[in-house]
């Protein structure tokens, strides 16, 4: 087994609001080997999102430890920041949202390159970034479009050579693939495990489709509510998860094959877990 | 004989509430150029069943069902085909046909109450009793405190209340027919799963014709009782929803191994090289000819027509013919 890449160690991460104090991470600990891939599954309001912005140094009001590559990272200076930020990126769920829209795909790698210090030449970084574009599948030739006459999977791959060209070893990805189509999830998916098993790159998923849990992470954690409530290898828990929620999940989680065995039985029901006990209906005062 | 005779062929002998034949939809960027947008689509919607409408996004979906209640945008007209009621009448949104979208935030108007919105789409008959319809609307939607709900304003409930609230606006016009338009694309999964139920729910106790509209397998694998695959603005297979056990169309087939599976089968995932072609570069011939691995010369050529099996299936495929290629 490698040295873990990413530990983080009883992570908190408090919003103030109003008056109020909100936890949207309640001491949450794991370790990330090196060109492993842990899925974080959790539901908008798990905190899931925080908990990555917190592991990138990007949030406020943070406590606990993260450590990337043996150093700890709130102890970095400005240089050392820097140069954790180049190692450690973020790919977002909406691609184009992340994308400046007057800035054509060879420009947006070029600008990464220069405030990296990674091209000392304008052709240097041309030369560069045709080399990242092929790297995630797409003709260099793209370099010279705008990320609205991109599809959705193009722009998703132009985000990948963007965190890729200035170093990166750690990505967290956000959803990557939940705005795809199928036909190109298929794709984004298949590219993000080439990346891992070529290039070694260690991944953050975090999503909430179990299937594509299933299908990229070597370890899960799931959270809710800002807690890991189950941890363990992707096969184990999502096979037979132990806690009750994250059996709802599973539950929850429609399945072409489960469905249409469940209808050939001749169940006329929906599948889908068990009636609500009571609907939530009350809305917050 | 007629392309799709039998891709709404209902099995109980259910009654066709709205029918659709050779529907096509034009885009005109210009008053004298036609882009197609949808063409020779045939839907027949019947009381108490589910009908689903699958495909990938720009493949036709959403304009099918905008068009079924004339509400398709501004430089599109449907200009082909025929959409018709099983008693005759003329009909649209809030007469007989109910849409229920995506986005239930963006749907619900910010400034007013969800009883106030509710309100407004009831019928003439049932304005003599607004209290107690908006009190059975909200309870037959699932709320508990139907009051409560009702003097609430859109941003104080959460995605999946919020999209019981366009739920009961829907049901308040008493429709025959409701589209739900990725209904619960935007909702968390154990939120999806009870809106899911609710549908179900609601199609029996209504006794109402759904046309679902989603990109999800599984979501039609467990609600559909039949089901539809468009490709770039075309119906390419039809049938039975247990059609996806073994579908016929090497798109439908490339859709159901690009999911990842829960059992983690498959190193990697199949998936179909390519994206779908974007309007006014739909390619001749196949629709599919340029992404299909079964591709031959005829597929270049000529468009296939859908075609009706024996076993109320059709698929618009050179090589689904009988024995193979046609």
């Amino acid at each position: 087994m490698n040295a873990p890449l990413l530990e983080v160690e009883n992570l908190r991460v408090t919003y103030r609001v109003g008056r109020r104090r909100v936890e949207a991470v309640k001491g949450v600990s794991f370790s990330v080997a090196r060109g492993r891939c842990l899925g974080v599954v959790g539901e908008s309001g798990s905190g899931k999102s925080s908990l990555a912005r917190a592991v990138l140094a990007l949030e406020d009001g943070v406590a606990g430890r993260v450590r990337f590559a043996g150093q700890d990272v709130a102890a970095l200076d400005r240089a050392g920041l820097l140069a954790f930020r180049r190692r450690a990126q973020m790919v977002f769920q909406d691609p184009l949202g992340s994308l400046n829209p007057r800035l054509k795909v060879g420009a947006a790698l070029a600008e990464v390159l220069r405030v990296h210090k990674l091209a000392d030449s304008r052709a240097a970084a041309a030369q560069q970034t045709a080399r990242w574009l092929e790297t995630v599948g797409l003709d260099p030739a793209y370099a010279r479009r705008y990320p609205h006459e991109l599809s959705g999977g193009q722009r998703q791959r132009v985000n990948l050579a963007r965190a890729l060209c200035v170093g990166a070893e750690f990505l967290i990805a956000d959803e990557p693939v939940s705005a795809l189509d199928v036909s190109v999830q298929a794709q984004i998916l298949n590219l993000l495990k080439t990346l891992q098993e070529t290039r070694g790159i260690t991944w953050l998923l975090i999503g909430h489709d179990l299937a594509v849990m299933r299908h990229m992470a070597d370890e899960v954690i799931v959270l809710k509510a800002g807690e890991v409530v189950e941890r363990g290898p992707a096969a184990d828990v999502l096979a037979h998860p132990s806690h009750p929620y994250a059996r709802e999940l599973l539950a929850a989680a429609p399945n072409v094959g489960r469905a249409l065995a469940r209808r050939a039985a001749g169940s006329r029901s929906l599948g889908l877990m068990e009636p609500p006990s009571a609907v939530q209906d009350r809305p917050p005062r | 004989m007629k392309p799709t005779d039998s891709s709404g062929r209902v099995k109980d002998g259910a009654e066709a509430v709205l029918t659709a034949t050779g529907l096509g939809v034009g885009f005109f960027p210009e008053p004298d150029r036609r882009l197609e947008v949808v063409a020779g689509v045939e839907l027949r919607l019947c009381a108490g069943r589910t009908t689903a409408l699958v495909g990938e996004s720009g493949c036709g979906k959403s304009v099918t069902a905008a068009a079924l209640g004339g509400l398709l945008p501004r430089g599109m007209a449907q200009d082909q085909g025929e959409i018709r009621w099983a008693d005759g009448a003329a009909r649209g949104p809030g007469r007989g046909l109910a849409y229920v979208f995506q986005d239930p935030g963006e749907c619900l108007d910010p400034v007013f109450t969800v009883g106030s919105q509710i309100r407004e789409t009831l019928p003439p008959e049932d304005r003599g009793r607004v209290r107690e319809r908006l009190e059975e609307l909200l309870l037959t939607v699932g709320f508990t405190e139907p009051a409560r709900v009702a003097e609430s304003y859109p941003h104080q409930l959460s995605g999946g209340m919020q999209q019981r609230a366009m739920l009961a606006m829907a049901l308040a016009s008493r429709p025959r027919v409701l589209v739900a338009d990725e209904p619960t694309t935007a909702l968390d999964v154990t939120v999806q799963a009870k809106i899911l139920r609710l549908l179900a729910d609601l199609q029996r106790r209504e006794n109402l014709a759904v046309l679902l509209i989603t990109h999800n397998l599984g979501v039609v694998a467990e609600l559909a009782d039949d089901l539809h695959v468009m490709y770039a603005g075309r119906i390419v297979e039809s049938g039975p929803v247990d059609l996806l056990r073994a579908p016929r169309h090497p798109y439908v087939q490339g859709l159901l191994k690009a999911l990842p599976r829960l059992d983690g089968a498959g190193e990697k995932l199949e998936g179909i090289p390519g994206a779908v072609p974007p309007l006014g570069r739909r390619p001749d011939g196949c629709r599919f000819h340029p992404r299909c691995p079964l591709a031959r010369a005829v597929c270049r050529e000529r468009e296939p027509e859908l075609r009706a099996g024996g076993d109320g299936r059709a698929v618009a495929c050179w090589a689904c013919g009988e024995g193979g290629w046609a």
